[in-house]
């Protein structure tokens, strides 16, 4: 591989990893989100 | 990830602003939306994509390594940010914990050490792109690099301990405890490259930082770029465990109406 694919393939490297990341806490925020509101809903219901 | 409290007891109850049984929706939700949070993180990314324009087209082409250098200006804000601010927090969060058994610092070490392990795994996967064209090889048991795979092994391990006991000051105290001693890897990694041969770049020596100034220049924007990203990914993540921890209380409170 030329120098410039090792540079190519580093930065992919981190866009991937970083991007990943950002997915999984915005999924995780997403149903955080639904659950919390499923439960008001709930309490609010029993109350 | 999903929080539970199996072992309440007396002096187990979450340290949360309402008490197991009280009215939780009437709390503050923690993980909701706030603007300010949203700002910082269309900054941080700005501030990234600037990092990335600074390394790529604004550093000069370094003499000896050549353009594959360039992959330096996000190799070592990402170690950075893993030995500096994350993996310090979650020491001196562990040893908050164990003073003030308050839950809320348990939540942060565990959010700072996620992000911590992020970045050490940027930094691992970085690093031996960089060294193939320069060394002739992906890895050697370097040790800086050694110490630095210990490191990640070793938050892993303190991640896998996190997951796999329930929630509550039980697993607290011994992810504080692992969170400290944990920690005493941290300055080793920093003084390898002084204590032991090594053919890993010393960037700050005796005679100062050894780098042209405009790379110097670029370096200090990808530090300040991947710290204001770092802060950012803690609050979204703190947030988001404060958050697990209501909707667990919410969980209590219906069961025993």
């Amino acid at each position: 591989m030329s120098e410039i694919g090792f540079l190519f393939a580093g930065y992919a490297v981190i866009w991937v990893i970083l991007g990943t990341y950002f997915v999984f806490v915005g999924r995780r925020q997403s149903a955080l989100r639904r659950e919390l509101e499923r439960l008001e809903r709930d309490l609010q219901a029993q109350a | 990830m999903t929080e539970s409290y199996p072992d309440l007891g007396r002096d187990q109850a979450p340290a949360a602003a309402v008490p197991v049984g009280g009215d939780v929706t009437a709390a503050p939700a923690p993980g909701g939306r706030a603007l300010w949070i949203d700002i910082l993180g269309l900054a941080s990314v700005a501030l990234i994509l600037a990092a990335l324009y600074a390394a790529l087209v604004v550093a000069p082409t370094e003499a000896v390594m050549g353009d594959v250098q360039r992959i330096f200006y996000f190799h070592m804000p990402s170690a950075w940010v893993a030995l500096g601010p994350s993996f310090t927090v979650v020491f001196i969060c562990s040893i908050m914990y164990l003073a003030k058994r308050d839950l809320r610092f348990d939540r942060i070490a565990g959010a700072s050490a996620e992000i911590g392990v992020m970045f050490t795994t940027i930094t691992l996967l970085t690093g031996p792109l960089w060294a193939r064209p320069i060394w002739g090889a992906y890895w050697t048991w370097d040790p800086r690099l050694t110490t630095t795979l210990v490191l990640w092994f070793i938050y892993v391990a303190y991640l896998m301990l996190r997951s796999s006991t329930p929630e509550g000051h039980k697993r607290a105290r011994l992810a504080a405890v692992f969170g400290i001693v944990g920690w005493i890897d941290v300055p080793i990694v920093f003084m390898s490259i002084r204590w032991w041969r090594t053919i890993h770049p010393t960037l700050i020596t005796g005679q100062g930082m050894q780098m042209d100034s405009t790379m110097q220049a670029v370096l200090m924007f990808s530090l300040g770029a991947f710290t204001v990203l770092y802060v950012y990914l803690l609050i979204v993540r703190v947030r988001q465990l404060d958050m697990g921890s209501r909707i667990d209380r919410m969980r209590q409170q219906l069961l025993m109406r």
